[in-house]
């Protein structure tokens, strides 16, 4: 039972002996409410909602938001948000398909391309923001008309579609495989992707230095400062991830749709910190884990599947949701207060 | 040494002259108390934090509430300021049986509590954070500025409180911060004023301006509820003074008829030892120089003082204790060293262990082997939200850790060490360590300091809001660790703090160090003399700005 | 055992549920490239009963949620055997719309109607439905390759050619000074517009002076053709690619005092805001009706599920012009369907 481990990085280690039932509920609240949101919708679909096909298809329509918001996660531990990732998403979209489609790159050339994009942007919204002192909200409310106008600059102001070798267009046929399914044709790609990053990102925050450091920040940076934290290089690290994630959500965006649209992947930032609230992480940093985000990121989209399933109107799905996210929001409040110290 | 220290203050400051013992017989016994709790009691969970307990103020009184933190003090004080509300017992103002709703509630009874925490908007004048919320009105219908600053003016000038209403409350040091919200509560026409900690964050010379107002209060027949963990304080400025112990009161004073180790023994339940347990060892080598050090900086920051000229020697296996007011320069000294002080040119020299050494980040500080444990823990020293294992292990995760990888445990086993060695008590290393007394927090920040093994120390206030148990046993460690080589460079406010642990005491002004005395045979009178020399020089300078 | 170790199981039940639940299913993966679906859509005839799912791309604009209430009034209209018309919003977002889908291939729907935000990244899931045996008809935007029932739209180009023969025709005959509104840069509908436009004042000795995207909406294209108007004080026709553009426009002349600037739009909502009711309050010249297909869309959804006959693969609606003469008339018509 590996996941016993990945629970303990919610917080590095507080309580056990006296945890109480409320206090741990409170602490994986994400993951009690996506039991409960599961059970919810089992009831009330019993024929389609459980079906292995539908609940694969929901971890692969969470997969975008999810891996936004484990590199979300990561800049709120350290007290930031990172505005620029639905742009970044978009940027890195775009950027994958002029690569196939009209540059001529081979498939890891292209991926490995973007991903630095990614990671580069990152790191200069880390520079400015820890280096130069100008506010995360700030830097990457920037970020994110950058990263939208290169996007525009880069595709032309147009979609650009990626069409395979197999029927008659410039892009190996293996890059569909991102947007494809294996096992037999049952588990999608990008299902996979998301839950190898996120598996990762949990052990990342559970076993390194790194880690301790996103914490000591988020919990005090002033205090993690006088304790011998390198603050500056962990912070630009850390959103050097979270571009880099953006990116790679980017690809996988383009590899389902089989195109890259400068315009994508707007209010997908929103969606990201919504997941990572859900999952009970402060947004003034230091609390919070990627076991909780990924779970408010499952939770949102098996909320978006039931209610579409029970044909639910698409304008009460928003109001729903909307009042989930205040909800959980909310339920920090009543922590006990020994939990909030 | 209560006698010799307040015998000191009467000499420096004149306001004092209605003190302790004159108002004591006239005030004290008279009427109906303007508040009495009766069979207060209150439990968190299963833990109870007030048992039974009665609590009287009358007119014109100023009353201590001692005990070591955790006693209830705080829950009680709660209890009386509407904070909390499910409480058993009855609590009468002026004879009428009341119970509040609400802290609002307990404010319109005319009772106000000053927090340590300053609930001031620093951006607003004087004026305006007196009369927030109840501005008065000219014709127009708009906030009417001029009568703000008369009615604010007039207020301080009735108290002795000497601030300009104009000035922004960002300006002011913290002192004349608490001033203000002590106007503030006097402007809602408080009748009760509940002090927690007031001077904590003040320095000597901010201490007296405080008490003088205290006095003034007492004359008007306001009441008083002091709370403080400095013994010198109660015995100046109280007239009753009552102890708490585990939620139940356990002994009534009157102040002119108690010793400290009374009261010190009421509040912890056994006889103290000495406080101060450090004799001198053999001086060994020379740890640290610092000569002429300078910093020059392109912009002066208001309120900064940063070194102008400040030598000092510290030898292992020594404490030097760092005088001064506040605003001496103390706490911007220790940065410098640490080198997380002010941007600007250093001149003059730093020698560490005979080797030169220039300031130029933490990590530089560490690997050179120094130390800081920052002046105020909640703020600098810790994560509070984290638990005891992640804040104390912070320093040194790269000894623990294999390139970057943590095991399962290896953090949790080296705090578990940390918290053995220094007696930290807490439930568990998991325990956020906001939950632990002031005294356990700050022994985890010293423990972190200390598993790094440094060999220069540097302290700022490190026992401030300290119970008296936890002040004696961080003494010891402290002696400990000299004993062993480590050279301890101590900032602090009080006095009776530097006599007692350090071995030689360098008192700053203004950012330069003027005198060096050692503590065989120095008072603390004297000590208060030399670090308010210029105090008459420095107030004039303040008005100023 | 202990809350600890509940909380444990439930995590690592939650984290595993998905991936143990996908063993043993044996969906085909797709590999067909035929105009064919692999499962033959079953025709039930007037006793069935039957699911619609709709997916429309943004039900933000006007146009396509007129759209959406077409499909509903004509669907209890014409094919009372519907019981559920669930209408889902897209929200502008391909892969939003691709979800929404999906879903729908989820719940089996009898059939899809959908309107896609944009063709290439809505291939892939039209074809999955289709492929699933879901018939699919797509409107007003169509999506690549022919793995769908039916398509029905307008002509863009068409329109926007009628739109310049009018300008042409009647409102410059001796030539003149253009000055365009184009919708969002990228969206097939501007390029196509403005090409047919082009093509339909070719020859006549006008001038198209400037073009500014007005990005389909009233307040960007208002800046735009104020910023225009500061820049050319002598257009004479103002054509804008849609009618809350055009709208937007005239706000613009009105604040610049240009009283004899004339306004064409497309689009001609038959509703209260929409453009028909401006041509006939005289603040547009000229409207020219891009028709939703709701109509259109249920008459061969009956084809093809009660009727049990094929559907044409293509279907162009025809465009019409309303100009001050018959905007009552054409308002009144569109509303009674």
């Amino acid at each position: 039972m590996n996941a016993a481990k990945g629970l303990e990085e919610q917080l590095p280690g507080t309580r056990s002996n006296g945890a109480t039932v409320i206090a741990t509920i409170f602490k994986f609240q994400s993951l009690f409410g996506l039991v409960a949101v599961f059970i919810l919708a089992t009831i009330l679909d019993p024929e389609t909602f459980p079906r292995p096909d539908n609940l694969l298809d929901v971890v692969r329509a969470s997969a975008e938001n999810g891996i936004l918001a484990v590199g979300m996660t990561m800049v709120i531990l350290i007290g930031g948000i990172d505005l620029s990732v639905g742009s970044v998403l978009g940027m890195a979209s775009v950027g994958i398909s002029v690569l196939l489609a009209q540059s001529g790159f081979g498939m890891w050339p292209a991926i490995i391309c973007v991903l630095g994009v990614g990671l580069v942007f990152g790191i200069l919204q880390g520079i400015a923001n820890a280096r130069f002192k100008i506010q995360a909200f700030i830097v990457t409310l920037a970020g994110m008309q950058v990263a939208r106008g290169i996007a525009r600059i880069w595709s032309g102001g147009q979609g650009v579609s990626i069409t395979y070798q197999s029927q008659g267009g410039p892009v190996s046929d293996a890059f569909a495989f991102i947007g494809g399914k294996t096992f037999g044709g049952t588990v999608p790609i990008p299902a996979i992707v998301f839950i190898v990053i996120a598996v990762l990102a949990a052990l990342f925050l559970r076993f390194t230095t790194f880690s301790r450091h996103v914490y000591a920040i988020g919990g005090n940076e002033k205090a993690a400062r006088l304790s011998g934290v390198p603050v500056l290089w962990t912070k630009i690290l850390v959103f050097g991830i979270c571009g880099l994630l953006a990116a790679l959500a980017g690809i996988v965006h383009a590899g389902q749709l089989n195109n890259g649209d400068p315009n994508d992947g707007q209010t997908y930032e929103l969606d990201a910190i919504a997941a990572v609230v859900i999952g009970g992480a402060s947004l003034t940093g230091g609390r919070g884990g990627v076991l909780g985000t990924v779970a408010g990121a499952l939770l949102v989209g098996v909320l978006r599947n039931i209610l579409a399933l029970r044909g639910v109107n698409s304008d009460l799905q928003l109001i729903i949701i909307g009042l989930v996210i205040v909800l959980t929001a909310g339920l920090q409040l009543l922590r006990p207060a020994s939990m909030r110290a | 040494m209560l006698d010799t220290l307040s015998g000191a203050a009467l000499a420096l400051q004149k306001s004092i002259t209605r003190s302790v013992g004159e108002l004591m017989g006239n005030e004290t016994d008279g009427g109906v108390p303007l508040v009495a709790m009766a069979g207060i009691s209150k439990s968190y969970g299963g833990a109870q934090a007030c048992v039974e307990v009665d609590f009287a103020i009358r007119a014109g009184q100023v009353h201590a509430l001692l005990g070591e933190n955790g006693a209830g003090k705080s829950t009680l004080m709660k209890v009386l300021s509407g904070d909390i509300t499910d409480y058993t017992g009855t609590i009468h103002i002026g004879g009428e049986p009341r119970r509040f709703a609400r802290p609002a509630d307990a404010q319109h009874a005319g009772i106000a509590m000053i927090h340590q925490e300053l609930d001031l908007v620093p951006a607003l004048s004087v004026a305006e954070n007196v009369y927030l919320g109840r501005e008065p009105r000219t014709r127009l219908g708009t906030a009417d500025f001029g009568a703000m600053v008369d009615g604010t003016a007039a207020l301080l000038e009735r108290t002795g409180i000497p601030i300009d209403p104009r000035r922004a409350v960002e300006q002011l040091r913290t002192g004349e911060q608490q001033l203000v919200i002590i106007a503030k509560a006097l402007a809602l026409d408080a009748r009760v004023l509940i002090m927690d900690e007031p001077t904590s964050a003040l320095s000597s010379h901010e201490v007296e301006q405080l008490f003088g107002v205290v006095s003034e209060l007492r004359a008007a027949g306001v009441g008083i509820v002091y709370i403080s963990h400095r013994m010198d304080e109660i015995g100046r400025i109280a007239d009753v003074a009552t102890v708490l112990r585990n939620g139940s009161v356990v002994k009534e004073f009157d102040v002119g008829s108690m010793t400290s180790e009374q009261a010190s023994e009421a509040m912890v339940g056994r006889k103290v030892e000495a406080l101060f347990t450090h004799e001198s060892v053999a001086r060994e080598a020379e740890l640290l120089e610092v000569g002429e050090l300078r910093l020059s900086r392109k912009r002066p920051v208001p309120g900064r003082r940063d070194p102008r000229g400040i030598s000092l020697r510290v030898h292992a296996g020594e404490i030097v204790g760092l005088a001064g007011l506040l605003g001496a320069g103390r706490t911007e000294l220790l940065q410098t060293l640490y080198g997380v002080g002010a941007k600007g040119r250093l001149h003059g020299r730093i020698l560490l262990n005979g080797k030169e050494y220039r300031p130029s980040g933490v990590r530089n500080a560490m690997a050179s082997g120094i130390a800081y444990v920052p002046e105020d823990r909640r703020i600098e020293g810790l994560s509070l939200d984290h638990s005891v294992t992640a804040n104390s292990v912070l320093s040194t995760l790269s000894t623990i850790a294999w390139n970057g990888f943590l095991r399962g445990g290896s953090e949790r086993d080296a705090a578990a060490r940390m918290v053995e060695r220094l007696g930290v008590k807490t439930a568990s290393v998991r325990t956020a360590v906001g939950a632990l007394s002031g005294g356990n927090q700050q022994k985890v920040v010293l423990g972190r300091n200390l598993v790094t093994e440094p060999k220069l120390l540097l302290l700022d206030e490190p026992t401030r809001g300290v119970d008296i148990g936890a002040k004696a046993e961080i003494y010891t460690l402290l002696t400990e660790a000299a004993k062993q080589g480590l050279g301890v460079l101590l900032a602090s406010s009080e006095l009776a703090e530097l006599i007692g642990v350090c071995d030689r005491v360098v008192v700053l002004r203004d950012g330069v160090s003027v005198r060096e005395m050692s503590t065989a045979r120095l008072g603390e009178a004297e000590l208060l003399a030399v670090s308010m020399g210029a105090a008459s020089l420095d107030e004039s300078r303040g008005e100023d700005g | 055992m202990s809350v600890r170790k509940i909380g444990t199981m439930a995590a690592a039940t939650a984290c595993t549920l998905a991936l143990i639940a996908g063993c043993g299913t044996t969906t085909s993966a797709d590999k067909g490239s035929s105009g064919a679906p692999q499962q033959q859509p079953k025709c039930g005839g007037p006793n069935g009963k039957y699911k619609i799912g709709v997916s429309q791309a943004n039900v933000a604009e006007p146009y396509r949620e007129r759209m959406d209430e077409d499909i509903k009034k004509y669907a209890k209209k014409l094919l009372p055997q519907v019981t559920d018309v669930d209408v889902q919003d897209g929200q502008q977002n391909n892969a939003k719309q691709r979800d929404d889908v999906n879903n729908f291939i989820t719940k089996k729907v009898d059939l899809l109607i959908i309107s896609p935000n944009e063709a290439a990244p809505l291939t892939q899931a039209v074809k999955d439905a289709y492929n699933k045996g879901i018939p699919v008809i797509v409107l007003d935007r169509k999506v690549n390759g022919d793995q769908y029932t039916s398509f029905i739209g307008g002509d863009n180009k068409d329109i926007g050619k009628q739109a310049g023969q009018f300008v042409a025709s009647k409102l410059l005959t001796s030539g003149g000074k253009v000055g365009e509104i184009r919708g969002l840069d990228g969206s097939t509908p501007a390029k196509e517009r403005s090409d047919g436009f082009k093509e339909g004042i070719q020859g006549k000795k006008i001038d198209v002076v400037e073009s500014q995207s007005g990005e389909w909406v009233r307040d960007k294209a208002q800046q735009k053709a104020e910023a225009m108007f500061k820049a050319h004080p002598d257009i004479q026709v103002m054509f804008a690619q849609g009618d809350p553009m055009a709208e937007g426009a005239y706000l613009a002349a009105q604040s610049a005092g240009l009283k004899n600037v004339k306004f064409v739009g497309i689009d001609g909502l038959p509703i209260p805001s929409g453009g028909i009711k401006a041509v006939e309050a005289g603040r547009l010249a000229a409207t020219f009706v891009y028709p939703t297909g709701g109509k259109e869309a249920i008459e061969a959804a009956k084809k093809f599920l009660v009727d049990c006959k094929p559907v044409p693969k293509n279907q162009t609606l025809p465009t019409q012009q309303v100009t001050k003469e018959n905007a009552a008339q054409v308002y009144t018509k569109l509303n009674q369907g």
